[in-house]
């Protein structure tokens, strides 16, 4: 009898909480989005089933080694490359070998874009030190509006660690929310003629070009922001990988092989780490409000400075401000989403070519702002 | 109704540092990317220097061959999907799966054999 008791002691029925349930509702719920609604499938599915995983009750402190937080738990050793930061330069490295930066390169002023769109990283950092954050903590929070995950975890990693699981899922979740936050933020500030404007199509690029730019990419970004190295060395190393045309096969392991492997470890593991003990606090909650916030600063950031842009631009070299609301650096979602703007406003307008041009200068600026709060902080 | 009322915001927290640290950083990443933006202008005039410079060596006159060079992006598109257009209607390989399902044959006056058979016209 003993031993029976003993066991349902150790059942997740005996240890459930009201934390446990929501979490585990959460969790259901980013499935939900991801499987109905496609939704960033490929990083909700891992992140959702992740939560499950992290919140299934069990009694901990028991020297079980289950929990996440856990020393000698399978999922802690996995949960070591978040913590350290080893998982976001490898998804970088994929990134950059799927990358085709063709179309910035061919209209290179659309970079600026990428770089009007981090105003959200900054003017949430200064919000979450008015909310009593402190000052590496703020910046954890505000690189949430580069809308850029690995690069919102590597730095949490660094900074603030123990809000990695907040500010991962904050991150993620507004991510997959793309197509919901930015639209009307991008009606609100353009108007009916600017959501009109139709660009001119972009040149071809030489492969010579296209060698060069991860190369002079990362010296340029490199020696102004050493902080982001991890991250831009990866990122322009795949891309190189991918544009040099001699090392194929390793670019085809770093854009599926590769970073599948990663993004299944690094899904699980941020998914898992949100345990509702640690995740459900009310750091927690300002940390969403506060990620919100800072997504919706980062578009408006793009769509504003494109239409000062406009001022200084004539005819056909206009730029139709919807697709600066791409240079937050969720790709291609936040792409996407200035296509399906432009199309509602004119349906022989297509967008989505001139709008990944800041979408990819967008991946560069969270990085380069991620390496300069990191040299500023640590 | 409530649920904000615990947020509570601390001026005091704000130091000029901080200020500074936002200011410096947004314009240093604005910084990074103007390089790229100025580099990236100007890069297809120094390549088309060089090729101009080579092409001069050679004695090949300049615009003729340069002019080549810049083919609009939509002209690639069009052969691009032409390319492709034409071979997938080449029908090179073809699936030779075999399949047992069965083929409905709905017969109707109009089409069927027996029909045209039994019923021809009498005069």
């Amino acid at each position: 009898m003993e031993g029976i008791l003993r066991f349902l002691s150790y059942s997740g029925f005996a240890n459930v909480t009201a934390g446990h349930i929501i979490m585990i509702l959460i969790g259901l719920g980013f499935i939900y989005l991801a499987i109905r609604y496609e939704y960033e499938p490929l990083l909700l599915v891992p992140i959702g089933f992740g939560i499950l995983i992290g919140n299934t009750p069990f009694m901990e402190h028991a020297g079980l080694q289950l929990g996440i937080y856990e020393e000698g738990s399978v999922l802690n050793y996995l949960y070591q490359g978040v913590l350290k930061g080893i998982y976001p330069p490898l998804i970088f490295l994929g990134i950059g070998a799927m990358t085709d930066f063709s179309t910035l390169i061919s209209n290179p002023k659309l970079i600026l874009l990428g770089a009007a769109a981090q105003l959200g990283i900054f003017t949430t950092y200064i919000g979450a030190l008015l909310l009593g954050f402190t000052n590496p903590e703020s910046a954890s929070i505000g690189i949430i509006g580069g809308a850029d995950g690995p690069t919102a975890i590597f730095l949490a990693s660094r900074l603030a660690p123990h809000l990695i699981g907040s500010i991962a899922v904050a991150a993620y979740s507004y991510m997959a929310l793309v197509p919901i936050i930015q639209p009307p933020i991008m009606r609100l500030l353009t108007t009916e003629k600017e959501r009109r404007i139709k660009m001119k199509p972009p040149r071809s690029v030489t492969k010579q070009e296209k060698v060069l730019f991860p190369i002079f990419g990362l010296l340029l970004t490199g020696f102004i922001a050493p902080g982001s190295l991890p991250l831009l060395g990866m990122l322009f190393f795949g891309n190189l990988l991918k544009e040099s045309l001699v090392t194929k096969r390793l670019a085809d392991t770093a854009k599926n092989a590769l970073i599948d492997i990663v993004t299944i470890i690094l899904g699980i593991t941020v998914g898992a780490s949100t345990q509702a003990t640690t995740f459900l606090t009310q750091q927690s909650m300002l940390i969403f409000v506060l990620g919100a916030l800072s997504f919706m600063f980062s578009t408006a950031g793009g769509v504003l400075f494109a239409k000062f842009m406009n001022i200084f631009l004539s005819g056909e070299n206009k730029i139709n401000p919807l697709i600066g609301a791409a240079g937050v650096s969720a790709v291609p979602d936040s792409a996407r989403v200035a296509q399906s703007e432009g199309l509602k406003a004119d349906p022989s307008n297509h967008l989505l070519m001139h709008a990944m041009a800041p979408n990819v200068a967008g991946v560069i600026g969270s990085a380069v702002a991620a390496g300069i709060m990191m040299s500023f902080l640590l | 109704m409530n649920l904000f009322l615990w947020i509570q915001l601390n001026p005091d927290a704000l130091k000029a540092d901080h200020l500074m640290l936002a200011v410096i950083g947004y314009s240093v990443v604005f910084l990074a990317l103007l390089l790229l933006y100025v580099f990236f202008r100007q890069l297809p005039k120094l390549l088309a220097f060089n090729l101009r410079r080579k092409l001069r060596k050679e004695g090949e006159p300049e615009k003729a061959a340069t002019a080549g060079n810049a083919v609009p992006g939509e002209v690639n598109a069009a052969i691009a999907t032409a390319i492709f257009l034409y071979l997938n209607e080449l029908h090179d390989h073809e699936t030779a799966v075999l399949t047992i399902t069965k083929a409905a044959k709905s017969y109707s006056p109009w089409n069927s054999k027996i029909y045209n058979v039994t019923h021809f016209r009498r005069f």
